[in-house]
């Protein structure tokens, strides 16, 4: 479905990523785990074709077809989706209109209330997190990246939102990527396989999320580099 | 009175559902067909093509007459117009009226001068919603544009004005208003300009009895020339309440400059939000809020900002299947609170569905 080869990223002329290899099959989720400022928003975004980021050197593919120098409306197009961790307000434009540019005619999944508001203007942070989703479910997309889902979020709204992905999304053998630094949000949302990401690369994969989370909790990300798992 | 056969016109009107402007059950508009104008059903109207008048009625409950004739028929006009008027139309509503009342001021012809003064009294407890819509028929006619409005409220009477302008490239365009709200009225004004002249000035002076509220809207976009506006409120009134609300969008050499002085001489509230949004290095957009508070229990408060359209904003909405070109026309329309769509097109704005 996904397949990161050799991706190294700079913005303002420093490199952030620094040789990514990431393949996600059909069906998958996997979890991306990292400090902060190691690059993990930066590979989703990167990932989702945000013009700020300069790709130096790598490819990335969308179901085989080779995607680096597409525009981020090109990519939603073939099928890939980002949830923001901080999406932006947009002033004077409602939830509703939004929506309905994305998927016209399209059942709406929230509440009425939102989506007469401005988008993302004085949302709460389950309001917001519940407008991305909203957004996510209208694209219908074959790719989702989830970046941060859980910040801002106490455990009752996590368990409702990863719910509406479950019910919502993770249907049809959509694959996700869930980038965190928090164990909570995979008490909902199992990973098949999990990444341990650390200045720019990713220095641990594994099947076993359980081991790798309770590594990193007695050693720190540090010692990741070192893990036997 | 109708006048038929009218080949310059174009404009048309129509209900908009959702807009802010739009027209809550009504039925009227103008129909353009084979060449004539004229009103689909009965109503309150009045219509001004360059000098002349071509149409106008009045509807129970209220009188509309041309200004001059107001004059010589009503002494009380006298005090708003000490001249003869010789252009504009004069309103009197004396009850509440639930049909929308049109007003149609419009240049067609090269190098008309257009001055009319216009009167609009409601009476107390009176009520009324009215379109008005001032435009020239083509884009190069250098037309001038001179218009002067006085609008009286009577105690607990309500006025909805949806005004639009649209004009040529190469007209001159003068507006100045007085507004006189009289104790418990209000006023709702959404004033809209999204093809402006070369020259707009705007001025509108709102003097608030107590109780009395205004809620002033203002969306200009302007893809050229010079544009002022200023807006005075003053609240005379205790519990008098005043908002200016604007939203400004300034594009390739355009100027714009929006003046509010809001003077609390009760003790009333008043607001001031103005935002604009530059889309060319070429084109400015100045605003100077200014608060006057001379009673220590009114509350005068003013946001304004000025900015471009934010990058991290565009490509957010690229990553929702929106082109650049869609993204950047969602953002504007959306911050004018535009619903329909403004497509920009060789530079040159054009409206869909304007009306």
């Amino acid at each position: 479905m996904l397949k990161v080869t050799g991706l190294r990223v700079k913005a303002e002329e420093k490199e952030i990523l620094r040789g990514i290899d990431l393949e996600i099959k059909k069906g998958e989720i996997h979890a991306l785990l990292g400090p902060n400022a190691s690059g993990k928003t930066t590979l989703g975004l990167t990932i989702a074709g945000w013009p700020l980021y300069k790709v130096t050197a790598g490819e990335v593919f969308l179901e085989d077809k080779k995607i680096t120098s597409l525009p981020p409306e090109k990519r939603a197009k073939l099928g890939l989706a980002l949830c923001f961790q901080h999406p932006p307000v947009v002033r004077g434009l409602l939830l509703r209109r939004l929506l309905e540019k994305i998927s016209p005619g399209k059942e709406m999944t929230i509440g009425k209330e939102l989506l007469d508001r401005e988008v993302n203007l004085d949302f709460s942070g389950g309001e917001r997190k519940l407008s991305e989703i909203a957004q996510i479910i209208a694209l219908e997309p074959k790719f989702v990246i989830f970046d941060e889902l859980d910040s801002g979020l106490d455990l009752e709204n996590l368990e409702k939102l990863t719910r509406l992905i479950k019910e919502r999304l993770l249907e049809n053998g959509r694959s996700v990527l869930l980038i965190s630094h928090q164990a909570e949000i995979f008490r909902f949302l199992q990973p098949d396989f999990v990444h341990v990401m650390l200045q720019g690369k990713i220095i641990h994969t594994s099947s076993d999320f359980k081991t790798t989370w309770e590594t990193i909790g007695k050693y720190g990300y540090e010692k990741c580099k070192n893990c036997p798992f | 009175m109708v006048m038929k056969n009218v080949k310059t016109a174009h404009f048309k009107q129509s209900e908009k559902q959702g807009s802010p402007e739009r027209s809550e059950g009504g039925s009227y508009f103008w129909q353009e067909k084979q060449g004539s104008l004229e009103r689909s059903e009965g109503g309150s109207y009045f219509w001004q093509d360059n000098n002349q008048i071509r149409g106008m009625a009045s509807e129970e409950g209220s009188i509309m007459l041309p200004s001059a004739e107001a004059w010589g028929k009503f002494p009380w006009v006298k005090k708003y117009f000490r001249q003869k008027p010789k252009e504009g139309f004069f309103l009197w509503v004396k009850e509440p009226i639930s049909s929308p009342l049109l007003t149609r001021i419009c240049i067609s012809s090269e190098k008309i001068f257009q001055n009319p003064r216009n009167l609009i009294f409601l009476a107390k407890n009176a009520q009324a919603e009215i379109s008005s819509a001032c435009w020239s028929t083509k884009e190069s006619l250098t037309g001038k544009h001179q218009a002067v409005g006085k609008i009286v409220l009577e105690e607990n009477s309500k006025l909805l004005i949806k005004e639009e302008q649209r004009w040529g490239e190469e007209d001159v365009v003068s507006v100045r208003r007085n507004f006189w709200i009289g104790k418990g009225a209000e006023l709702s004004y959404f004033f809209r300009c999204l093809e402006t002249p070369g020259e707009l000035r705007t001025q509108n002076n709102l003097y608030l009895q107590a109780g009395a509220a205004v809620n002033l809207i203002s969306t200009v976009f302007a893809g050229r020339g010079e544009v002022k506006m200023k807006v005075v409120i003053l609240l005379n009134g205790e519990g008098a309440k005043g908002i200016w609300r604007s939203r400004m969008v300034s594009d390739q050499k355009a100027k714009i400059s929006a003046r509010s002085r809001m003077i609390a001489n009760q003790a009333g509230t008043g607001h001031v939000d103005c935002s604009g949004l530059l889309l060319s290095d070429q084109s400015t957009i100045q605003l100077i809020p200014e608060l006057l508070n001379k009673n220590k229990n009114a509350s005068l408060t003013h946001e304004a900002s000025v900015g471009r359209i934010s990058e991290e904003v565009l490509n957010y909405l690229r990553t929702r299947r929106l082109t650049k070109d869609e993204a950047t026309d969602l953002i504007i329309t959306s911050f004018l609170g535009e619903e329909e769509p403004i497509i920009m097109e060789n530079r040159k704005l054009k409206l869909e569905s304007l009306m």
